[in-house]
């Protein structure tokens, strides 16, 4: 072997070297907050790398692969039919019930996936964190997005049988909205599992039982109007619910909750905002605290 | 070496910078977070990682950085590649930096080594164009032509320590960083790795160099900074500074020191 380097020079490596333009100056300082907008803008093509990334890993090795997609809201689908419609036979105002219930599981199979994975995006990425600079935003960001086929399968699945039933309408066009901010409101809040995820590993640990109770604290399985009181107030006040109320809209045409929309809209906008800060607060010393 | 009459550009300028970690702020129930409730105070010991710096690194020179564990170089180093935020002073950087703080830190075993490449390009925030121009240049110094499209855990560790080596001097930047990786390789392989940095250090781009071996230090170095608990001991000529630098009191004791 010999020890020769290659006789190459480094002609792009630098610009200041070879008389170009001169890079701009970066000035490092104390900071309280590191995140901003450029983050996500400028870093289009890490995002892209990373979602193919783990698009490729999730599906290596596994036989079924995109088919367990359909797996899980399936799987929930048969539980929900069998406890809430022929045990319970709940009343779902003349929509068949199996419909009813994969409508409200299309965007539920979104949330809990994309938050159980989500909040593992940071720590799972940990040599990322720790040895590069690259915005953590971007690699919660692309977790999220990586996630997307639990919503289009499901979602796609819930329409198809809705326009078989006969339940098309123009409200459909809205659909790919509601879809929206499913994905905003999920973003919003993984980004504050995952950031706070790092610091206080409790947070990982809790979420996959929040999760497991989650399904029945939204009006996934029986309409909101079926409660009243205390329960109603409380239900109101998931921002998930005012999601699947638009979603219902837009799919089975049904009246949604307008109050629930309303609070569910401000809930999104205030997790949005926080998001915003405890991300950049934490990404100070995620590097340290990792 | 470079030896102009002009005088050379600030490629890195730190200006008081510095570091402190607080030890123990753990939020835990029934610790500090419980006391802060109360209204009690709440002790915490502080830990100067980096204090009160204050020096130039010039564009184009091989700097190398020597101190014992502890002294303040990975989080110089740190700093620098924008993984960890400073807490005093500042740091000014003239182009771009190229950090190896780690051997393979990102790779991802289920994807081959190409496609490791171009994550790692896109990680460094390297040109699209660029990372798949220097690929085969990147398998060729990593003599790794033949297993570009296997995946990564079908690798030895030497392979995937090759990859990571290629990749972090195939890639261009202004300011490569190598942060104590040659003591991992051995072999053939490190004396190549030791002769692409000694040219690339003749060559245009700024060179920051750590390792407990001080042989490769005075190989690579025209100046190095010397760090001691957080603080800049010495700056200056290598060989002179090696000189004090080994025959410091603490010497004999750290003298096994290779560990992390």
């Amino acid at each position: 072997m010999t020890a020769t380097p290659l006789n190459r020079t480094y002609a792009h490596t630098s610009d200041l070297a070879a008389g170009g333009p001169a890079p701009p100056e970066v000035h490092i300082r104390p900071v309280r907050h590191r995140i901003s907008v450029g983050d996500v803008t400028a870093n289009l093509g890490l995002i892209r790398v990373l979602v193919a990334r783990d698009l490729k890993v999730k599906y290596k090795q596994s036989v079924l692969g995109p088919i367990w997609l359909l797996f899980q809201p399936f799987a929930l689908l048969v539980a929900f039919v069998i406890g809430f419609h022929s045990v319970a036979n709940v009343d779902t105002g003349g929509v068949s019930y199996a419909l009813f219930a994969l409508t409200g599981l299309s965007m539920w199979s979104y949330f809990s996936s994309a938050s159980a994975a989500g909040a593992l995006s940071l720590l799972g990425n940990t040599n990322l964190v720790r040895f590069t600079s690259c915005p953590r935003l971007v690699l919660t960001l692309a977790n999220l997005l990586a996630s997307l086929p639990s919503l289009l399968v499901p979602a796609v699945a819930a329409v198809v049988v809705a326009l078989v039933d006969g339940y098309g309408s123009a409200n459909l066009i809205l659909a790919p909205l509601a879809a929206m901010w499913l994905v905003l409101l999920t973003a919003a809040f993984t980004a504050i599992t995952a950031s706070a995820a790092v610091k206080w590993h409790d947070i990982p640990a809790a979420l996959p039982f929040l999760l497991q109770v989650g399904v029945f604290l939204a009006p996934i399985a029986y309409p909101a109007e079926n409660l009243s009181g205390v329960t109603r107030v409380l239900l109101t006040l998931n921002p998930l619910t005012g999601v699947i109320e638009a979603w219902r809209w837009c799919v089975l045409a049904v009246t949604p909750d307008g109050l629930a929309l309303a609070a569910s809209l401000t809930l999104t906008a205030l997790l949005v905002v926080g998001a915003w800060l405890v991300f950049g607060r934490l990404e100070v010393t995620m590097a340290d605290d990792i | 070496m470079t030896s102009d009459s002009a005088p050379r550009q600030v490629a890195v300028r730190a200006s008081g910078l510095g570091k402190t970690y607080v030890l123990g702020e753990r939020l835990r129930l029934g610790g500090a977070f419980t006391s802060r409730l109360r209204g009690r105070p709440v002790h915490n010991t502080t830990i100067e990682a980096l204090d009160d710096v204050t020096f130039d690194i010039l564009q184009g020179e091989s700097l190398g950085i020597v101190g014992v564990n502890g002294s303040g170089k990975s989080t110089f180093l740190q700093i620098l590649s924008r993984t960890v935020v400073p807490t005093h002073g500042s740091l000014t950087v003239r182009g771009r930096v190229l950090p190896m703080l780690s051997i393979g830190a990102g790779f991802h075993v289920e994807l081959t080594g190409r496609e490791n490449v171009v994550l790692q390009g896109a990680i460094l925030g390297v040109p699209r164009r660029i990372v798949l121009a220097r690929m085969n240049e990147i398998m060729e110094f990593a003599e790794l032509e033949r297993h570009a499209d296997t995946p990564l855990k079908r690798y030895s560790v030497g392979m995937q320590s090759r990859l990571s080596f290629a990749i972090g001097m195939r890639f261009p930047a202004d300011i490569y960083i190598f942060d104590e990786v040659l003591a991992v390789i051995d072999g053939a392989f490190r004396d190549r790795c030791l002769a692409e940095i000694e040219h690339m250090a003749g060559s245009g781009p700024t060179i920051l160099f750590v390792s407990h071996d001080l042989e490769q230090v005075a190989r690579l170095c025209e100046r190095t900074l010397w760090l001691e608990h957080g603080r800049l001991r010495a700056l200056g000529q290598t060989a002179e500074l090696l000189d004090r630098y080994r025959v410091r009191p603490d010497a004999r004791r750290t003298q096994d020191d290779g560990s992390t």
